[in-house]
């Protein structure tokens, strides 16, 4: 025992020598030599294991790193644009022709052609893949020549363009072990991964696109917020993804940090039961829609600076599918006290609480764990509707429970989040939320004939303009039923010490790391 | 001391089994559906025919026992499966994380050892003087401070403030990544043994056989190392192996406060996406481990303390 002792003090004083000598290691490691500039990054989740772009979302992380991209992109605005192809025609109206970009090399030097861009595309439309059901649009993909390919659709579809932004049809190096080695055309190669470690990269000396800014980048996978904002403030990284809403403040009246807030493409809203009553009823929704005051929520919830309030499902950040003719809705306690009474909610024993049908009635939000905003901003919304009257409690599950849940019908409300438009297309949401037959309507029991037209209309509808008016007349119908009540659209809140140059926000949230960011000393 | 050895390990079956049984009914009245989570879009959103394809891969569309016998039998041929999530193969991934998970909890076990036994021995000695009363403040102090709190004020005194150390991260697996969590960690279980050392001490200071020793003029160093030690430290073994059977299924809090990438980071991550193979494969791992350290427990009580050795013989 005695002996375990002065051991375990010999090693601890061995510690405290170890430390010193890493802590001036480290040290110089900033001015290393040769002048190679290292960009460090805690990032919020990294790749599960396997780094195969075409496996779930995968892709997303490795496209964050500046390693794979796509044939099209979104930039900074959400504008497309093409990125590893350079334009494409119609050609009919189930057939699409991509014009490859020429002279692009793989990090391995082979060369990116037509039968790159097939077996890639191929790999998603692989039996196996688990995400093979959104690109079951496609009929087939052929090689039209070296530099183009052309894509035939199953019936006409608008979105099949925008759907090749997304980085799970990365376009990858053929034959190589895709699984641990990483091999695109991006601005960063791939170096090595540790899994819920690190990802490091460095620099791609022959991207098509210019260089990047920095020699060498390393991505940290930190689970918990405040330790990512710690790692930003002793200097262990020069950017911190997802900081913590409540020291933004502070961070903000140092001149040592710069701090990016913008709109995401995460909207929040609340599924309504429209199964149940008094739910079923279109007064009882719009009285709820006004009830809510988004400000207060983002104010109080959300401490000013983790999201924006919001107007539809589609926020600011949509690009060409805003609707300009949409105003907030804000809260109105003369409207929703008549909408109230119209639907039949009345106080009747003066209790303060409204009843109906002439029984106690009790409002319920289900939410789940996943996010830290869904806890506090359901709370708050349970003391406005309480404050017109409508006793209303809270109900916390893990997500999986909740999509029980839904999927059986019990619940009244629901708040949720949900990314819009991870291709950036307006049909991915409508489609599966308002449509018949989609999978978050049918837990809506929402279904209307007139809305369904629109929809399909605007999958068949080529024309930006045209498809634009069938969105637009979507929203405002929705907006007037309420069968799902939208909130607040979530911030990315980046950190990023005062040295790093040249970082933008997208707010799709799936490019990152750019060949754009510097590091000045 | 062969039979007593061969009993215990007998007893590991029937132990584990029952443990497999519960955890895998637990998890199916759960609820939530598994074969969406595996296949969830983090965006939001499944896909339906994509939920149905897995389940009839994965045979989870197979009533519950059928899955168990069926997941036994692969276990009983030594293949623990792959994650539903990452594909990857439940074994290597808890061999992964436990290795570094085992460097954590052994660092953080000699960290809690260097603190209580020392301390509780001197509080013992020095029973109630102020010596006595600052160590066992110390002990209070370490059983209530929350560990989370704990390891947040580590980052900020030596990270942000002092700058001698990273906040947190693997990194490459040093001593100066291991350091922080390590002391967050060891304090919290430092203080039950000490409290655990001081009262056992006191207790056996005034056994006769120390009165004795005393009397016949040993010297008092003797008295307390050769004599008193030995025996003191019986119950404050079997403490500390259950601490350390704790630590090496590794913290969920501290090891996510400070990205240690251990095994306590990866149960929780599959317990939130309903990875059935690794919770099976976690749960059996933790099961052995705790069997595992309650016999090494035993053993070393054997060696501690004869008596044990004999009534095993009877």
């Amino acid at each position: 025992m005695v002996m375990l002792l002065v051991m375990a003090t010999v090693l601890g004083s061995l510690c405290i020598d170890q430390d010193s000598e890493e802590k001036t290691a480290s040290a110089n490691q900033t001015k290393p030599s040769g002048q190679e500039s290292t960009l460090r990054y805690a990032a919020t989740f990294g790749p599960e294991g396997t780094l195969d772009p075409a496996v779930k979302w995968t892709g997303w992380y490795l496209r964050e790193a500046g390693v794979y991209e796509t044939l099209f992109s979104y930039d900074e605005n959400m504008n497309l644009q093409p990125e590893l192809a350079t334009k494409y025609e119609q050609v009919s109206d189930t057939e699409w022709r991509i014009f490859i970009r020429e002279g692009v090399k793989f990090h391995d030097g082979t060369p990116l052609n037509a039968d790159a861009v097939i077996y890639s595309l191929n790999r998603v439309l692989d039996d196996n893949n688990t995400r093979k059901g959104e690109y079951d649009f496609i009929e087939s993909i052929s090689k039209y020549s070296d530099s183009a390919v052309t894509i035939k659709t199953n019936s006409t579809y608008a979105p099949t363009i925008a759907s090749l932004t997304d980085p799970v049809t990365s376009i990858v190096s053929p034959g190589t072990d895709l699984n641990i080695a990483p091999v695109g055309t991006g601005p960063f190669k791939f170096e090595s991964y540790t899994q819920d470690v690190s990802l490091s990269l460095k620099k791609n000396d022959n991207y098509w696109n210019g260089t990047a800014g920095v020699d060498r980048a390393i991505i940290y996978f930190v689970t918990d917020e405040m330790t990512r904002l710690f790692k930003l403030e002793s200097n262990e990284v020069d950017i911190a993804d997802g900081l913590p809403q409540s020291e933004i403040a502070g961070l903000h009246n140092n001149p040592e940090y710069k701090i990016y807030s913008t709109p995401t493409l995460r909207t929040y809203f609340l599924y309504v039961n429209m199964n149940k009553e008094p739910l079923n009823d279109v007064k009882f929704r719009q009285a709820l829609n006004y009830a809510i005051d988004r400000q207060q929520i983002v104010d109080t919830a959300l401490e000013g600076v983790g999201g924006t309030p919001a107007k539809s499902f589609f926020g600011s950040m949509m690009s060409w599918s805003i609707n300009d003719r949409i105003d907030m809705v804000s809260r109105d306690e003369q409207k929703v006290r008549s909408l109230l009474n119209e639907a039949g909610l009345e106080d009747i024993n003066g209790d303060g609480w409204l009843e109906y049908d002439r029984k106690p009635f009790e409002l319920n939000i289900k939410t789940y764990t996943g996010r830290p905003q869904l806890k506090p901003a359901a709370e708050v919304i349970e003391a406005q509707f309480e404050s017109v009257g409508i006793k209303t409690s809270v109900t916390i599950l893990d997500k999986g429970a909740l999509e029980t849940d839904l999927n059986n019908k019990d619940y009244d409300l629901s708040l949720y989040a949900w990314t819009v438009a991870p291709t950036g297309d307006p049909d991915y949401f409508v489609s599966k939320h308002f449509e018949s037959t989609g999978a978050e309507a049918q837990k809506l029991s929402y279904s209307n004939p007139e809305v369904d037209e629109w929809i399909e209309a605007g999958r068949l509808t080529m024309n930006q303009t045209e498809r634009k008016e069938y969105y637009d007349k979507v929203q405002e119908q929705v907006l007037d039923e309420c069968p799902e009540i939208f909130v607040f659209y979530q911030n990315s809140l980046v950190g990023t010490n005062k040295k790093v140059a040249g970082f933008k926000q997208y707010p799709n949230e799936i490019t990152f790391l750019t060949k754009d960011i510097s590091i000045e000393e | 001391m062969i039979e007593f050895i061969a009993r215990r390990l007998l007893l590991l079956v029937p132990v584990l089994l029952l443990v497999s049984v519960i955890s895998f009914s637990i998890i199916y009245i759960s609820p939530g559906d598994t074969a969406e989570n595996s296949i969830m879009n983090p965006g939001g959103g499944v896909d339906r025919k994509a939920v149905e394809e897995f389940r009839a891969k994965t045979g989870l569309d197979e009533p519950v026992h059928i899955q168990y016998i069926n997941w036994m039998g692969r276990v009983l041929r030594g293949d623990l499966g792959e994650s539903y999530m990452t594909g990857v193969g439940v074994s290597e991934a808890i061999f992964r994380c436990f290795k570094v998970t085992l460097k954590l909890a052994v660092v953080s076990m000699l960290v809690s050892l260097v603190i209580a036994l020392p301390l509780g021995i001197i509080s013992a000695l020095k029973k109630g003087t102020v010596i006595d009363d600052v160590c066992r403040f110390f002990a209070l102090a370490g059983v209530s401070m929350p560990n989370f709190w704990q390891a947040y004020l580590l980052i900020i005194v030596f990270a942000l403030t002092l700058k001698v150390l990273p906040s947190s991260g693997y990194g490459d697996g040093g001593i100066t990544y291991l350091f922080l969590p390590a002391v967050t960690l060891g304090t919290g279980y430092a203080a039950v043994t000490m409290r655990l050392m001081r009262s056992s001490m006191i207790d056996v200071l005034q056994q006769d056989y120390v009165r004795a020793a005393r009397a016949k003029g040993v010297p008092e160093h003797m008295v307390i190392f050769r004599h008193a030690l030995k025996n003191s430290l019986i119950p404050v073994v079997t403490v500390a192996g259950l601490n350390f059977g704790y630590l090496l299924n590794g913290s969920v809090i501290v090891e996510t406060i400070f990205s240690w990438p251990g095994i306590g980071n990866l149960i929780v991550s599959s317990i939130l996406s309903k990875d059935y193979p690794m919770i099976q494969g976690c749960v059996l791992f933790i099961a052995v481990i705790f069997v595992l350290v309650n016999f090494a427990v035993d053993i070393s009580y054997a060696y501690l303390n004869p008596r044990i050795r004999y009534e095993n013989k009877n």
